[in-house]
């Protein structure tokens, strides 16, 4: 499906670099949780705010990974039909799905958490237990709230256009 | 309105049968819905812009670290081939028995368990380990097929599986729910160790019936399933033997065993078993800078199908108990006749239905948080209704002519194998199944008796 119709776009591109340098952080996340273990078990010390980096990465890891998801075509689908359907008829499901689902989606979560992610920046939010995450972590990780749906969307145009394109090009045919 | 919260859940399931990707479906549906009742005055706007809110306490959701680090592990094994070996050693080992090669099929599938959680990428990948081989050995199509479907689906339930991690997690709040709702006021909890216990004797209660059902069927009916002729070729070392065996063996056995052991929570467990499953393949020349970037990409991918959808789950949730689905749900599952017997029966068949269409990933975070509270409210034990859940789905997505997994080998199955000759293999291990859930449902001892054992609830 993807590429189909169409060269990379520049969208694409931007989302392929993303998943790929996000990528890296779920080796970090193996690494930074068996050195929590080794600290606890063997040396009898524990760093809060290594625990919480490990939480931080995790959101960071599916979050942003999410356009690259998209770009992969690995946002599980129900195809017991899908799959059954021509290249026109994937089109039309995937250009109804990002008008009518993906993009008003993405527009809520970024929208609505627009304030909540400008009140954690304004009061300099810190992790609440003491030894946690110093400042600027937290407020990174919510703003991951609006960067996920931003990215998304734009994923979501990207395949929006590639199947408008598949329907315009070739009317009434199924190759 | 609570009719509305009824009419939002058929919508759900006929829009996703378009095959737009279900987290988007799920959540795009639920705010439309939102929209309307929110310009008619139907729905109270509050609701929604607590989505931030919802959104940020899944980022910060400790249980479900351990899903990237155990599908971390699970891709890593994957890809250092540390299954084939297995698969290839042991059919050496006992293909010279009948049904041997069978057998061998069943315990990979079981030790296969930290796998991804996705029904049909575990039976493609037991499909085309082990269909070409089955089929060369002279195993019939119908045998061959059925042995993989079952045993695929069979690691989604065995401990470690991510699985168990999230309906743990949705168990977790579901029964605190339960609790607080029946006024309890210091309540007792259930994690996900609790469930990896639970699991571990019904797990291995299905594998023996499987191998069980294959031992009689190599007696009675030889020609379904040749013993294979040693040849040199053939021959196996003790040494190779334990080469194969004992790393991956070894590897699961530590993760489970410190989880149940009370030593170390699931996610520590994981983050080990991630960097052992790492060390494993680097030792066996199998790791290159390629494929470390590969295993990356496909957990990142992984971790994130997993979270979006429970993203759009509990929007749809929010939206769904703004409607006063929840009440609807508790008046009808309370009103059922046969009490509690009936409410956990017609849950079931739902959920077995909904199987056909739905993954595990989409009923837990579906499904399961909306009946979970009601049924756990009527005086059930958290772990054993998670567990019955689980082997409940996995029946379902063996049972023709809907179920998931059929579909994914038929995918990869060479067509001298029959979609016929699929079902009618499949067929026995669904009765196994059933019989296994009745087993179960009359003696919950089977569930409740090890984590009682372990953690002393």
């Amino acid at each position: 499906m993807q590429a189909k119709g169409g060269q990379a776009t520049i969208i694409d591109r931007l989302s392929e670099l993303t998943g790929r340098l996000t990528a890296w952080l779920t080796l970090a996340m193996v690494l930074v949780t068996c050195l929590v273990v080794v600290l606890r078990y063997v040396f009898d010390i524990g760093f809060i705010w290594l625990q919480e980096s490990v939480t931080w990465m995790h959101a960071v890891v599916f979050m942003l990974g999410a356009a690259y998801t998209l770009e992969h075509e690995e946002h599980v689908r129900v195809d017991v039909f899908y799959r059954r359907f021509g290249e026109r008829g994937r089109a039309v499901v995937d250009l109804l799905g990002v008008v009518l689902f993906l993009l008003p989606l993405c527009g809520w979560i970024g929208w609505s958490s627009w304030d909540f992610v400008a009140t954690s920046w304004r009061i300099g939010e810190a992790s609440r237990e003491s030894g946690g995450l110093p400042y600027p972590m937290v407020p990174l990780l919510k703003s991951v709230l609006v960067v996920m749906p931003a990215a998304l969307a734009l994923q979501g145009l990207s395949l929006g256009l590639r199947s408008f394109r598949a329907l315009s090009l070739e009317p009434g045919g199924d190759r | 309105m609570e009719w509305v919260s009824g009419l939002l859940f058929l919508t759900v399931i006929v829009v996703l049968l378009a095959g737009f990707p279900v987290a988007f479906t799920l959540g795009g549906t639920a705010l439309i819905f939102a929209g309307v009742g929110v310009a008619t005055g139907a729905f109270n706007d509050a609701l929604l812009t607590g989505l931030p809110n919802r959104i940020f306490g899944i980022m910060s959701n400790e249980t479900l670290i351990a899903v990237p680090l155990f599908v971390f592990m699970g891709v890593m094994l994957e890809r250092a081939r540390i299954a084939e070996e297995l698969l290839d050693t042991l059919s050496r080992l006992f293909g010279s028995l009948r049904g041997g090669l069978g057998i061998s099929v069943t315990l990979v599938g079981m030790l296969l368990a930290a796998s991804t959680g996705i029904v049909g990428a575990t039976v493609v990948t037991m499909g085309l380990l082990s269909l070409p081989t089955m089929l060369k050995r002279g195993y019939s199509p119908d045998i061959s097929a059925g042995t993989i479907c079952a045993s695929g689906t069979l690691g989604q339930i065995i401990p470690p599986s991510i699985i168990l991690v999230m309906l743990g997690d949705v168990m977790t709040s579901s029964y605190q729910q339960a609790q607080l709702a029946m006024g309890v006021f210091s309540p007792k909890t259930v994690s996900v160790g609790d469930l990896f216990a639970g699991a571990l004797i019904p797990g291995l209660l299905l594998v023996a019936l499987y191998v069980g059902y294959i031992v009689v069927l190599a007696l009675f009916r030889p020609d379904v399933m040749p013993a294979h002729e040693r040849g040199p070729e053939d021959r196996v070392t003790v040494l190779a033997i334990v080469r194969a065996l004992f790393p991956p063996l070894a590897l699961i056995f530590a993760v489970l065993g410190s989880i149940l052991a009370g030593l170390a929570t699931p996610t520590e467990a994981a983050g080990v078993g991630g960097l052992g499953a790492l060390l494993l393949a680097v030792v066996r020349g199998q790791l290159d800078r390629e494929r470390l970037e590969d295993v990356m990409r496909a957990t990142l991918r992984i971790s994130s199908m997993v979270f979006m959808i429970l993203i759009g789950a509990s929007v749809f949730s929010l939206v769904f108990r703004g409607y006063g689905g929840d009440d609807a749900v508790h008046e009808l599952l309370s009103g059922l006749p046969g009490g509690v017997f009936g409410a956990v029966l017609v849950v079931m068949i739902i959920m077995f239905l909904l199987g056909f269409v739905l993954d595990f990933i989409e009923i837990t975070f579906v499904v399961v948080p909306i009946v979970g509270p009601v049924l756990l409210a009527m005086g059930l034990d958290p772990v054993w209704l998670g567990i019955m859940i689980a082997i409940n789905l996995q029946t379902s997505f063996l049972t023709p002519p809907f179920g998931f997994a059929l579909f994914y080998l038929r995918g990869v199955a060479p067509p001298e194998v029959s979609t016929g000759a699929i079902y009618r293999g499949v067929m026995p291990f669904v009765a196994i199944q059933v019989f296994a859930l009745i087993l179960l449902a009359l003696f919950p001892e089977l569930v409740t008796w090890l984590p009682g054992r372990i953690y002393g609830s």
